[in-house]
């Protein structure tokens, strides 16, 4: 193999590579994660019901600690591919889109769906996560 | 060795409490889960049985878990043996949530006739199958690809899952078919700020139906069995989960009663873990 060819490999690969990376944390107009803003136009008109409630908070909290933690990492500044929530890409989205990318996951990129925890709890964790932005 | 693979963790599974229906919530990508289960007969015309097994499941991807189960038993006053494994992946074809969400579902078994542990029933099972002596039930070897259409939907904190099975001995017998069938719900649905051991969030309640289905030469629900089984399951914030089921037989070819049981523990990040350990 000659260095030239080595060279167009070594940048087709790095291209590969960038782009990956690039559309994992691209945005739309609004500065959201496209894996979030993917979520039908409905859900961003839906209302977090324990929005304003400090309790909600704390139980998000925990359930976060028990579900999410060991991929985000404890303060949800992320680990490796797992997102910074408390990026604005994520924190610009509204609580609709949350709910709806906690339930339906991106299952192809590593991220679970948590359909088998109740609404309740869903919500729960959004209003934690929605608390980052204070 | 046992510190650092085990370490501080927190994580919880989301999985629904039934012993024989699957739902469509698959293990958490690298989390590692390991489960002792124990099965109870109360045989006619026979010797009682515990059947235990292992199960060790792993999260490979968020789309596909795959499972390797070891089982034993031990008969009253006959004698206790190893009776095979199996191992079974399952998929998620649609990567979205809907009303009703498929699983695909395939295992390769390797056990023998002594093989008690009751997983799944199919094709003509009978209660007589376990009233065998050991001691002849071990030389039947068993080869068989197993499949299954997992069809699951949660409604209101409720999930509800329907399974159909199609096992296969791979030889001349024809395709055996059961079913399965489970409903189950948190006894709370959101939780408290608090962290609690007895709180009703931690507990869910449910049933399961499952039975056999006859085969490719004769589909029937007659001649099989057939049982309903009420499940309780009991998740503790540390990760470790306990699960109880007492079974009943619903005709004269099932088991009278029989009792499952079950204690889990989720090692969340498991291939990082093992990988850590030899940096």
């Amino acid at each position: 193999m000659t260095r030239r060819s080595r060279s167009g490999l070594l940048l087709l690969a790095l291209t590969f590579v960038a782009v990956g990376s690039a559309s994992e944390r691209e945005t739309d107009d609004r500065g959201v994660l496209l894996a979030i803003a993917q979520a039908p136009l409905k859900t961003r008109s839906w209302h977090n019901p324990y929005e304003g409630q400090p309790d909600a908070v704390l139980a998000g909290k925990k359930l976060f600690l028990q579900h999410c933690a060991e991929c985000h990492g404890p303060q949800a500044r992320g680990i490796g591919r797992a997102v910074n929530l408390h990026l604005s890409a994520v924190q610009n989205a509204t609580p609709g889109e949350l709910e709806w990318f906690l339930r339906n996951g991106n299952l192809w990129r590593g991220m679970p769906s948590w359909s088998g925890l109740p609404e309740q709890r869903r919500w729960q964790l959004v209003a934690y996560l929605k608390s980052f932005r204070r | 060795m046992c510190a650092a693979l085990t370490g501080p963790r927190v994580a919880a599974a989301q999985e629904a409490p039934y012993f024989v229906a699957y739902s469509h919530h698959l293990e958490e990508p690298g989390n590692l889960e390991i489960e002792m289960n124990s099965i109870y007969g109360v045989q006619h015309a026979g010797n009682d049985f515990i059947a235990p097994w292992i199960e060790f499941e792993y999260g490979a991807k968020a789309w596909w878990t795959t499972e390797f189960y070891l089982d034993w038993q031990g008969t009253f006053n006959d004698s206790a043996l190893f009776t095979g494994f199996r191992w079974e992946n399952r998929f998620r074809p649609l990567l979205h949530e809907h009303w009703i969400n498929p699983v695909l579902y395939v295992e390769y078994e390797n056990t023998t006739a002594a093989d008690k542990t009751m997983i799944e029933v199919v094709g003509f099972d009978s209660q007589a199958d376990h009233a065998v002596p050991n001691s002849r039930a071990q030389k039947e070897h068993l080869h068989e690809l197993e499949t299954k259409l997992i069809l699951s939907s949660d409604y209101k904190g409720w999930n509800i899952s329907e399974n159909f099975i199609a096992e296969k001995n791979l030889g001349p017998d024809p395709w055996e078919f059961g079913y399965a069938v489970g409903a189950s719900r948190p006894l709370r649905l959101a939780v408290t700020p608090e962290s609690c051991n007895f709180c009703r969030e931690n507990f869910l309640l449910g049933a399961e139906v499952y039975g056999g289905l006859g085969t490719s030469w004769n589909f029937t629900q007659a001649g099989t069995s057939h049982y309903a089984a009420p499940v309780v399951a009991w998740q503790l914030p540390s990760g470790v989960t306990f699960r109880a089921s007492p079974g009943f037989g619903l005709n004269s070819n099932s088991h009278p009663f029989i009792l499952r049981w079950s204690v889990s523990y989720e090692i969340d990040r498991f291939a990082h873990r093992v990988r850590n350990l030899f940096r």
